[in-house]
């Protein structure tokens, strides 16, 4: 079996995303959500993104329209048993993807793939109500999407290598890099990207260098694209912050990833980063 | 405007001395090597980062044979600035700094003052890498300063990673370069600057703060024990020829 029809299950900005970059590559998409308004509204955002391809040259009308004519919306779970892989990518609270995976495993015929795009659980646990952990992995793309180039495929206690192997090739023909990688907490870029935000926190917070002197350190001493205060305002902090508190739970506190409190001030404050108008950094939006 | 020719001399063990005597040699600067036994030095460029014992005898050892207007640039990478400064005479005339190997891919060096020195120094210190054309960031005292102590960390997670057998080297390496961006993977970077120097922050950070979060890696331990100290012993988290 050759991997053709992928079912997005969720259509913000992940699902959307992975949509997006199905059918780009020739896959069919199913994008599901819970009501016609979101995923109408999501499907509207595939086409303009699309569409600013077309216009800036980078992709024939042909395509774009061979692309967009290859997703269908849908409200209702049952039809993922049509696809051969199930991609997972709703709002990270485990009693709802576990509903989804209990649904999932009772739609599909058993050769249908399950993945969840969950970058805070355990793929184990999520499996772990379905009959057949065998077929379901991680599957963890980055933001944005369409143009980050990893997607760490996550291997749960009880997933095949036969799943692995065609996830891996699956991901190949969307032209990214696939890395398998065990279920642990953080998977490899979030939890090895930790001290990245974390020990620049606790540099700050100990007063040995400013925000702005440690990001230009680690431009122009460590070659790094962003410094870490720029990035986090980028990412938003509080989407950093409760990345770094799942790591340090998971992990059942062990003290290499303990979140600093001068970023959860910032979180309570309301300073953001950019989407807010002001992080560490002041912008104008 | 004249630029000023320093006469250095650079000492000590680590990555980096090999690297600063050449960016030295091709920007015109008197160099003297380790065994000269006249003083008129400017400056001084000590680099022992892994054995702390060894790099405070060498200092000692120094400081005897210069006059004491003479500056002192030493590495902090696994000690503070003011603990090093401490075992001087003219604690006053040492500048802590801070890089990692390779020194010409770096545009930017930090110093940082130990509570003793006098801020003159500092000024020639700054005047001096900004003479062999760094710019300079100073930043407060203490082990790894920011660039060296963020990374170390990075690598130390990447190698604890690692050996709870999470992906391979070269996975781990890719997901962080292809998922975040980083110029070059956590375990190949640790193998071009020196497991060694690497190992001296984390030891380092550990002695000074007693905080679990700075533990080094077992296995980067064991590498250093081994002498896996990267690229340049031909072997570290990969193999070279």
């Amino acid at each position: 079996m050759t991997i053709q029809t992928v079912g997005v299950v969720g259509s913000g900005t992940m699902g959307s995303g992975i949509a997006q970059t199905c059918v780009q590559h020739g896959f069919r998409v199913f994008l599901y959500d819970l009501n016609d308004a979101i995923v109408q509204k999501a499907f509207t955002q595939i086409k303009k993104r699309l569409n600013r391809l077309v216009e800036k040259g980078k992709m024939e009308e042909q395509t774009f329209q061979d692309s967009i004519s290859r997703i269908e919306t849908c409200t209702d779970l049952s039809l993922m048993k049509a696809c051969d892989l199930v991609i997972e990518a709703v709002p990270e609270k485990i009693n709802i993807k576990k509903e989804i995976f209990q649904a999932l495993d009772e739609h599909c015929p058993e050769q249908t793939i399950l993945t969840t795009n969950t970058s805070s659980f355990s793929v184990t646990e999520i499996a772990s109500v379905t009959k057949t952990g065998e077929r379901v992995a991680g599957l963890h793309f980055f933001n944005p999407v369409p143009l980050m180039p990893l997607v760490e495929i996550v291997r749960g206690v009880k997933t095949s290598e036969d799943t692995l192997k065609k996830l891996a090739q699956f991901v190949s023909s969307l032209h990214k890099d696939p890395v398998v990688c065990e279920d642990t907490p953080g998977f490899i870029v979030n939890r090895i990207a930790r001290p990245f935000y974390n020990e620049a926190l606790k540099i700050a917070g100990e007063r040995l260098a400013k925000p702005e002197q440690i990001d230009r350190i680690m431009k122009k001493a460590g070659r790094f694209k962003m410094g870490p205060f720029e990035l986090q305002d980028l990412i938003g902090i509080d989407v950093n912050f409760s990345t770094t508190e799942t790591v340090y739970n998971s992990f059942f506190g062990e003290e290499r990833f303990r979140p600093h409190y001068l970023q959860q001030r910032m979180v309570q404050s309301g300073k953001l980063g950019r989407k807010a108008g002001e992080g560490y950094y002041p912008y104008e939006n | 405007m004249k630029t000023k020719s320093f006469t250095v001399k650079v000492a000590g063990e680590g990555s980096l001395a090999d690297s600063i005597i050449a960016q030295l040699r091709e920007t015109g600067h008197q160099l003297e090597d380790q065994s000269a036994v006249h003083s008129n030095f400017d400056i001084v460029i000590e680099t022992t980062n892994l054995d702390i014992d060894q790099k405070k005898k060498l200092l000692v050892e120094i400081e005897k044979t210069l006059p004491k207007e003479t500056v002192i640039l030493s590495t902090c990478l696994g000690v503070t600035a003011t603990e090093t400064a401490s075992w001087l005479q003219h604690p006053e005339r040492l500048v802590g700094f801070a890089a990692f190997f390779p020194w010409e891919d770096c545009e930017l060096v930090e110093l940082a003052p130990a509570l003793q020195t006098e801020k003159e120094n500092v000024e020639k210190a700054k005047q001096f890498f900004e003479e062999v054309g760094k710019e300079v960031e100073v930043v407060e005292d203490g082990v790894g300063l920011v660039f060296p102590r963020i990374l170390s960390l990075i690598i130390n997670e990447a190698a604890f990673a690692l050996t709870e057998g999470v992906a391979s080297a070269e996975d781990i390496d890719k997901a962080m370069m292809k998922g975040t961006n980083y110029p070059m993977g956590p375990l190949r970077w640790a193998d071009h600057i020196g497991i060694d120097d690497v190992y001296a922050v984390l030891a380092g950070m550990f002695k000074e703060t007693g905080e679990d979060r700075y533990r080094p890696a077992p296995f980067i331990k064991k590498m250093v024990y081994a002498k896996w100290f990267g690229k340049k012993t031909g072997r570290g988290f990969y193999q070279y020829d």
